[in-house]
């Protein structure tokens, strides 16, 4: 006979130990061992805090990572003369945003007891922590948060004012995303599926990991800066054709990208917190439990980024005519970025549609770029924006109802995706995510950029833009290969043609 | 109310009733194997915990490695990256040779330990591989930090000869003093025989590593001199620039990285609660002193990004980066015993050390090519003295264990004790090192072991000693050469 919790209650176990007469000493003996298993318990509990909290602590240095992965990214992929700005903003990014985050973003965020729109505890960390939150979760969050104001900063790459910069990173940081973020992700937000009561559409919206509160909102917010400002020079001159302005290190691109699928193993899986949870009906029946769920979360990301990139690869090849490396990064990336919503609730062959699906997607969206002659450098706007919101759908048709109720419990008739018979509610609940971020971010960030634009604070002047950000505002050029460049100031170019602003290939590693 | 697992058969049958011996022989026995299999639970966590922070740490080669090689010219790119492999190499070998010993080596006297070489008697109840293998990553972080101070002048011999000295000796005798539960100025020791009551706090080693890098990359500069061309006759400093930003950022945001095993993972145990049941144990201070680190380099990098903006006019990514490590380095002595409003504090001032640190070098014509002196030493004595101002007494008592009246930060209301503590340790540290590595550097210099001649320094370390260049863009193939042209730009 197995019991199914370490408590013990002397009371209970008083009867069963009285073939003695003396009735004292029962009593002391049930105490006795009553007593003992209350400390087994306890050092179960100290046990899960350990391994729960060494879990999320490393899986948030493992997103930490990708801000490294993202500079390298973003460096390889524009021109030499602008590579040291680029590379700033995603430093001061991390630094900027681990200091609003810490004041206000987290509180904005998760500060729990409050309402369904924005959080009120824990300004400054104050009443920290507590049983619900410790320092881990808040460093996890920090983590999420700068990963979504670095994709905004592709998009307005190579033409934009520092001080722009700062200013929209702080706001996004401090205020957009948090808000975003507590809305689908605290207990108390109004669209969260972790409500206790008031589910939207008796669902709440399912985004595990962020292809909304964070691919959509760095990525809409990328698009109305770079909307706003306008397409780099040169970009659309010539009525043929878009110019490709080529990244100046495809070796900086595949060591971003690399680094950034090695990140997203603490960004999927980690955001279930916990790992220490067994999903059998009764301690040490199963060896199945969260462990399982939070291992499969690591293949569908996988097999999402896998197949996209495979799907990027030939579709390239057949359109474009041969086999693109910096393509086939960023189609993985979409396909990481669409999975990151449905990432643990779906089976790893879904996955593969995922992926699929996705690849196309950011193929698309790249073409109508082109025709509407909106230029974005890192293609984050049609990465992260577009395959994020395939994302979403993606998990609204595709959702496995064990996994939804093994994750979020409750109701055991809670809907999941339409194509595995769910019903179409959490897809509904999704499309509403969809214009809510879409709503929320543009009105927002779309008007500090067409403030800051109309105050003359967004975009560099022209004259600075064909020179290069790094000679004009960061110091000098951020690679010097030979002592005449040092001497001369040289920088790298093509020879002749009409392709003037077509970089020569000599990079960096 | 509950009570400790251990269960005496004898006392429980005679609460049981004359023929209870046997259920409480039986009753005794599960508790003891569930006793047990805690403590396995427990090792098997701690040590996980441990590696994966040693492997974080280890990533810090690779930063520090990228970021040396950014900040030199192309011409000496693959010294520079030799130096920084052959440390861990090296170090890897001598530490576990002696240095392991001398640091950590079983129980001894306040100087050094003498027992665990080449791990012999090892592991123990107390330390298993995990721990020595930390502590080895520690060990070849503190000579990488030289390597930058001597960078782009110096023969390799000589560094492999200062390398092994400082990683098998110099730096594990320091770690005995601070981190030995023996050493003579360890906040570990037992309480009556502790410096001031207290011992110096240096958690992770903002003296023990940084300032021992540091000073020793000091006294390297110092006696081999500035590179040439660095200062002119009449005494302007001319900036010889690093020859790839990109490595620099991929350096700096590696160390930063690797910088939640260094800070965190010096806790060594995280399955240790501090009221049992609770939410609130090891792993709280251990979560807390990731966001510490996280708040000062944050801190320290958005001062320096402002401050070199009113300073030199420009937003200056190399200089943020170094700015950030700055903040880094100070808040490693104290991370795990102030609040994080003061890691803030911490990064704000750091940064100003830095750049402070900087000015006097140009003014006294002291050239390091990764301004390791100045921000090691510098930011890191700055960070003992953080912890003697800014340690809280509720943390101190977790971390060190408590004692009543333990000193703690002054401006806490902890009294001078701890203050006068980190003082003594930033002193000997200073003296120690000068005195061995000072020495060691002299004699190297004396036998013209150390300096490069100059013919070789114009040229190019890698072309003169290590096989050519690092960096080869285009083939002897005219073909492809002719596809790219360097031109002047355009004014």
């Amino acid at each position: 006979m197995a019991s199914s919790t370490i408590s013990c209650n002397a009371s209970d176990l008083i009867p069963l130990l009285s073939g003695g007469a003396n009735a004292t000493a029962t009593a002391a003996a049930a105490e006795f061992i009553c007593s003992r298993f209350e400390t087994v318990s306890g050092k179960f509990t100290d046990a899960g805090y350990a391994i729960d909290n060494t879990y999320l602590l490393f899986s948030a240095y493992l997103v930490f990572s990708m801000q490294l992965g993202f500079a390298m990214l973003c460096a390889g992929s524009v021109r030499a003369k602008n590579t040291m700005n680029i590379m700033l903003t995603n430093v001061i990014d991390a630094a900027a945003g681990g200091l609003f985050y810490y004041l206000f973003g987290f509180a904005f965020a998760y500060g729990a007891p409050s309402n369904g729109f924005i959080g009120k505890h824990f300004f400054g960390m104050s009443d920290f922590p507590k049983p619900t939150f410790d320092y881990p979760f808040f460093l996890y969050q920090w983590t999420f948060a700068i990963a979504a104001a670095g994709i905004t900063s592709g998009s307005i790459a190579e033409r934009t004012q520092f001080v722009a910069y700062l200013i929209y990173s702080s706001f996004l940081t401090g205020l957009v995303y948090p808000i975003v973020s507590h809305w689908f992700w605290s207990s108390d937000g109004w669209a969260s599926p972790a409500r206790s009561d008031n589910l939207l559409f008796q669902s709440g919206v399912i985004d595990f990991a962020g292809s909304g509160v964070v691919h959509m909102v760095g990525g809409i917010a990328g698009l109305w800066g770079a909307l706003i400002e306008g397409p780099r020079i040169g970009r659309f001159e010539q009525r043929s054709k878009p110019l490709t302005l080529r990244g100046h290190s495809a070796t900086l691109v595949v060591l971003g990208t690399f680094l950034l699928w090695f990140g997203w193993y603490g960004f999927n899986p980690g955001s279930f917190a916990i790992i220490f949870k067994s999903y059998g009906t009764s301690p040490g029946s199963s060896f199945y439990g969260q462990w399982s769920a939070v291992g499969r979360t690591a293949v569908t990301t996988t097999l999402a980024g896998c197949t996209a990139a495979l799907t990027t690869l030939f579709g390239k090849r057949l359109i474009d005519g041969y086999w693109n490396v910096t393509d086939v990064c960023n189609g993985l990336l979409g396909g990481f970025a669409a999975i990151t919503s449905g990432c643990s609730v779906v089976e790893p062959w879904a996955a593969v549609i995922c992926g699929f699906v996705a690849a196309w997607v950011l193929m698309g969206f790249n073409k109508l770029a082109d025709k509407l002659q909106f230029d974005d450098p890192l293609e984050a706007a049609q990465l992260h924006g577009g395959c994020g919101a395939w994302g979403i759908i993606f998990t609204g048709l595709f959702a496995d109802k064990t996994y939804v109720s093994e994750i979020y419990g409750g109701d055991p008739n809670r809907p999941f995706g339409l194509f595995m018979g769910g019903g179409g509610r959490l897809l509904a609940a999704h499309v509403v995510q969809i214009v809510v971020i879409v709503g929320w971010v543009s009105v927002t960030m779309g008007t500090l950029f067409f403030v800051l634009h109309k105050m003359e604070l967004l975009r560099i002047p022209s004259e600075d833009e064909v020179a290069g950000m790094d000679p004009t505002s960061h110091g000098g050029l951020a690679y010097m290969y030979t002592e005449e460049e040092i001497k001369n100031g040289i920088m790298v170019r093509g020879v002749g043609g009409e392709d003037d602003h077509v970089q020569g290939h000599v990079g960096v590693l | 109310m509950s009570a400790a697992l251990t269960c005496s058969a004898a006392d429980l049958s005679s609460l049981l009733g004359p023929n209870a011996t046997a259920a409480a022989e039986y009753i005794c026995g599960q508790l003891g194997t569930v006793n047990n299999r805690f403590t396995d639970a427990a090792f098997a966590i701690d040590n996980t915990y441990l590696l994966f922070s040693a492997y974080l740490v280890f990533s810090m080669q690779l930063g520090f490695a990228m970021l040396c090689a950014g900040s030199v010219r192309a011409k000496n790119t693959m010294n520079i990256m030799l130096t920084n492999v052959l440390d861990a190499a090296a170090g890897g070998l001598f530490y576990y040779l002696f240095g392991y010993a001398f640091a950590f080596g079983g129980s001894s006297e306040g100087f050094i330990g003498r027992h665990n070489f080449a791990l012999k008697d090892f592991p123990t109840l107390t330390s298993d591989y995990s721990f020595f293998l930390y502590q080895w990553a520690f060990a070849i972080a503190a000579a990488g930090i030289t390597s930058g101070s001597i960078a782009e002048r110096t023969q390799f011999v000589a560094y492999l000869i200062y390398s092994s000295f400082l990683t098998g000796f110099v730096y594990p005798v320091v770690s005995h003093w601070f981190w030995s539960p023996d050493g003579w100025a360890s906040p570990f020791r037992s309480p009556e025989d502790r410096l001031f009551g207290t011992g110096a706090i240096d958690f992770a080693g903002s003296g023990v590593v940084h300032m021992v890098g540091g000073i020793a990359g000091l006294m390297g500069a110092l006696i081999e001199g500035p590179r040439r061309g660095r200062f002119e006759k009449s005494g302007r400093a001319i900036a010889l620039r690093g020859h790839s930003a990109s490595l620099v950022v991929l350096g700096t945001f590696l160390l930063w990285f690797g910088w939640y095993g260094f800070n965190p993972g010096s806790f060594a145990k995280i399955l240790v609660p501090y009221e049992s049941g609770s939410s609130y144990g090891q792993w709280s201070g251990i979560g807390r002193t990731a966001v510490t680190t996280t708040l000062a380099g944050s801190t320290a990098a958005l001062t320096t990004l402002f401050g070199k903006r009113l300073l030199s006019g420009h937003w200056n990514v190399t200089d943020v980066c170094n700015g950030l490590l700055g903040g880094f380095a100070a808040i490693t002595g104290g991370c795990s015993v102030v609040e994080p409003w003061a890691a803030i504090v911490c990064g704000f001032v750091a940064a100003l050390v830095l750049i402070g640190c900087n000015k006097l070098a140009e003014m006294v014509q002291y050239d390091d090519p990764l301004e390791a002196a100045q921000l090691h030493g510098g930011c890191g004595a700055w960070g003992l003295i953080f912890v003697g101002l800014f340690a809280k007494e509720k943390y101190v008592n977790e971390v060190y264990g408590a004692a009543p009246g333990r000193p703690y930060g002054l401006f806490m209301g902890g009294g001078g004790k701890l203050l006068g503590a980190q003082f003594v340790q930033i002193l000997v540290i200073a003296g120690w090192v000068s005195a061995t590595m000072g020495t060691l550097f002299f004699i190297l210099k004396k036998l013209d072991l150390l300096r490069i001649s100059e013919k070789d320094e114009m040229a190019g370390m890698d072309m003169t000693r290590h096989g050519g260049f690092a960096y080869m863009y285009y083939d002897n193939d005219d073909e492809s050469h002719r596809a790219t042209q360097l031109q002047r730009v355009e004014p």
